[in-house]
């Protein structure tokens, strides 16, 4: 085996030993690439490729996330998913930073991420990075379960010109067009418009809120002025109108109604991004983006600005130590819009600022075989001062193709605007009482930061020439989760008629462990034929903390997650440019969402039907005409229905497909 | 020999181009660096190691020029002098201009995969040929250097240019 691993196999020569005409001649295997780029990474982070996207037939980036392990995604309803990493999924993701080409597109407002409103061309993303596991030394506060980073291809690799169009049955009509140009070297650009139409899930009351569309418009430039700086602009203006339907509390019968309508959603963001890499191994990268949502829907409204800038500079000192540095600013007033009587913060009006510094160094312990990587960050943030996040990190390569790491790191999810200002109510309850009971929740200037600090280890190795097996373990050390206080009882005469009121506000309530592990193997097992697989396990020890009293807290951070993920993709390339891929999964029951486990599958078959045209047919979930995966906000939970999407893409020009 | 290799398991991109690193060495006359001639013969990768250890276990007990084969990575190209083959990893792609300046004709033999390399004022530029991996050659930037290859390594080269680069 370990002549395996060094690259030699029994009774062939040894590739030094062929000639140059010998070398040209061998075959490679295509995308092995993947293993040597995570090698030497002492995180547990999956890499999805462009090719990884393209042949997965998803449409948007939530779905693509389905292809990582230790991630479970959920489509509430259409236009609506809960992602989260190694437990905790919740529409409002609160434990995971999503970050597209360095923009943060988590909101203060709930902690969490809105899908429908930050949309890419899904052509133009490189690679997805997630990243298993807290990550706060390099991405700051709310990276305590994950990171997502989104990346798209420098324009330079995207001249020529893109269009693309399809259409089905939930997928209604999707059309993007791109064109790039520039001289591949000094100057580049891209520019590019997308519009997608989404149809209704299935509705078990028929009604069918959660169709949306959107519209996006961008560009990126990359200019290189002089050698070795690269400055980097880039902009999106997007549109659309999300279906929703919130559940919404009436003092008067019958105290709770639908609510359903359109979310108006309008961003529009610019980035600057500034490189330097002299040739002395010092650098720096500066980067800066304007950021402005604009929110109002049936229930709610709100509008925000960011303005955000971040430094970091590296240097190699003595060959052994690569030290990176850093400081940053994000300054985020914005403005909730009360459209309906019963939801409402106080105060309206707020800014959220955080102010980080960081230093990390690297540096090789044994040369090529042991290095350590050790930093922290310091921040400031308006709602909870000061707050650190170290970690330490080890990497070991005993050999070739085998590497081993751990690691210990602290993280913080800081306050959401809901923690922390947020006046709500809901209807509660009609029985044993004697008038209508309704819950009000208000936010808590006091509340904490959820602290957690992460144990993980993971060991890399290949299964010789043609597997490739990842595995990674975790233990997490929760602190401070959020729950409700007790309700205190009390009784409102106005607004009219007469009714009780649970006051309860946001506490620090929960405390405990989750633990879990991913096994992701990797096979190539014929030239033409690649098997991947995952399995993901994460188990939750929660209890309330001594005087806390949420009754439903500690199930549903327990019961909103899968225990046991299962995943299975086989893709097989045929001759002349045809592509059939299919992918299994099981997911088992959420309880606290009162949906059971299920299995379903995705299948896509792509033809090139010339050098620049190419046809593909993708059916999701097919198991099953519809499934549940998460429960919805206002009952009942939405079906996820089996989908058929055709799509036909022409491109013409240099850079990659 | 060569349908004894078909037969095999598949190998990944950067064996094939961890082998052509060591092989080129093969092919090459370096001027002498007189008393640092005596030193290992370095193979050296700048950027982002795309290799893992698959550089290290080709070159492990090998020989060129009568000296023991070594790999090193390096951050910076003032490392690169002691360097003879420098392979500049994909992650250097807009900076390949400004490395090139760098070496200044220095004797080392610069190779990578980074499209437009040879173009831009490299030596040896890998490209892929559907499933196999193939080599053009600019041989301007190698004389300028001072570097002797062998009417081997040119013949089995897919392309060999005499550009220099514009404006040097």
């Amino acid at each position: 085996m370990p002549a395996l691993a060094r690259g030699q196999q029994p009774g062939a020569p040894r590739l030094t030993e062929l000639t140059l005409e010998q070398l040209g001649d061998i075959e490679v295997v295509s995308g092995s690439k993947r293993p040597e780029e995570v090698w030497r990474t002492p995180l547990a982070i999956h890499v999805i490729t462009r090719e990884d996207i393209r042949r997965s037939g998803a449409t948007s980036i939530p779905e693509v996330l389905r292809l990582a392990p230790g991630v479970e995604v959920a489509r509430i309803d259409s236009d609506h998913w809960s992602v989260g990493v190694r437990g905790f999924g919740d529409q409002f993701s609160k434990s995971v930073v999503v970050l597209i080409d360095g923009r943060s597109v988590y909101t203060p407002l709930f902690a969490g991420v809105y899908w429908p409103a930050h949309d890419v061309l899904l052509e133009d993303v490189d690679r997805i990075e997630v990243i298993r596991g807290p990550g706060g030394t390099i991405w700051g506060s709310n990276a305590v379960n994950g990171v997502i980073n989104i990346i798209t291809t420098p324009a330079a690799q995207t001249h020529g010109t893109m269009v693309s169009a399809g259409g089905g049955n939930i997928d209604r009509s999707d059309a993007a067009l791109r064109y790039g140009g520039g001289n591949g070297s000094t100057f580049d650009y891209r520019l590019y418009g997308k519009g997608i139409n989404r149809g209704a899930e299935r509705h078990s009351d028929g009604i069918p809120f959660d169709e949306w569309w959107t519209g996006q418009v961008g560009f990126r430039t990359e200019w290189t002025p002089a050698t070795g700086d690269t400055l980097t602009l880039q902009g999106d203006l997007s549109k659309g109108q999300h279906g929703q339907r919130a559940s919404v509390a009436s003092f008067s019968p019958p105290s709770q109604v639908p609510l359903e309508g359109d979310l108006d959603a309008s961003g529009a963001n610019v980035r600057f991004r500034w490189e330097r890499e002299s040739t002395t191994g010092r650098g720096f990268r500066l980067q800066t983006y304007y950021d402005r949502t604009s929110w109002l829907a049936p229930n709610f409204g709100e509008r925000r600005n960011t303005f955000d800038a971040d430094f970091v500079h590296h240097v190699t000192l003595a060959r052994r130590h690569t030290v990176t540095a850093g400081v940053g600013a994000r300054i985020s007033p914005a403005r909730f819009i009360q459209t309906i009587p019963t939801l409402d913060f106080s105060p309206r009006r707020e800014t959220s600022s955080v102010y980080s510094g960081f230093v990390q160094d690297e540096f090789d312990l044994i040369r090529d075989r042991v290095q350590l990587t050790a930093g922290s960050k310091i921040e400031h943030n308006t709602y909870t001062g000061v707050e650190v996040e170290p970690s330490i990190r080890a990497l070991w390569t005993p050999r070739p193709g085998q590497s081993a790491w751990a690691a210990v790191t602290r993280a913080v999810r800081t306050p959401s605007r809901i923690e922390d200002a947020i006046v709500s109510t809901t209807f509660a309850s009609n029985v044993a009482a004697a008038v209508p009971v309704f819950l009000r929740i208000s936010g808590n200037p006091d509340f904490e930061a959820e602290r957690m600090v992460g144990y993980e280890a993971g060991y890399r190795t290949r299964v010789g020439p043609r597997a490739y097996f990842d595995v990674a373990a975790f233990h997490d050390v929760h602190d401070g989760l959020g729950s409700f206080s007790l309700g205190q009882i009390t009784v409102e005469q106005s607004p009219a008629p007469l009714h009780a009121l649970a006051n309860v506000f946001y506490v620090n309530g929960v405390s405990g462990t989750s633990d879990g592990f991913e096994l992701s193997p990797d096979w190539q097992a014929r030239r033409w034929w690649q098997l991947r697989g995952s399995y993901s396990y994460v188990r939750f020890n929660l209890a309330n903390t001594p005087g806390s009293v949420d009754v439903n807290a500690v199930a549903r951070y327990s019961g909103s997650s899968p225990h046991h993920q299962l995943r299975l993709q086989s893709q097989v390339n045929l001759p002349r440019g045809g592509e059939v891929d299919v992918a299994y999964r099981y997911v088992s029951a959420l309880p606290a969402q009162k949906i059971a486990s299920y299995h379903t599958a995705d299948t896509r078959i792509g033809w090139t039907l010339s050098p620049s045209l190419a046809l593909s047919i993708a059916g999701q979930n097919l198991f099953s005409p519809s499934h549940l995966e998460f429960n919805h906000n206002a009952d009942p939970a939405v079906g996820i229905a089996r989908s058929v999407f055709v799509e036909l893409r022409w491109r013409r020009g240099s850079g990659r497909p | 020999m060569v349908c004894g290799l078909r037969a095999e398991a598949p190998r990944t991109e950067y064996e094939i181009k961890a082998a052509y690193l060591f092989s080129f060495g093969g092919f090459v006359e370096w001027p002498s660096r007189g008393a640092r001639d005596e030193a290992p013969f370095t193979i050296c990768v700048l950027g982002t190691d795309p290799f893992g250890r698959v550089l290290d276990s080709t070159v492990a007990d090998g020989a060129l020029h009568g000296r023991k084969v070594q790999a090193r990575r390096i951050g910076t190209t003032r490392d690169a002098m002691d360097c003879r083959i420098l392979f500049i990893s994909t992650s250097e792609e807009r900076r390949v201009s400004t490395i090139v300046q760098a070496l200044n004709h220095a004797d080392v033999l610069a190779v990578s995969d980074i499209q437009g390399f040879a173009a831009r004022g490299g030596m040896i530029q890998f490209v892929t040929a559907g499933s196999r991996i193939r080599f053009e050659i600019n041989l301007t930037s190698a004389r300028d250097a001072g570097l002797t290859m062998s009417s081997e390594l040119l013949r089995v080269a897919s392309a060999v240019s005499n550009n220099r680069v514009p404006g040097e």
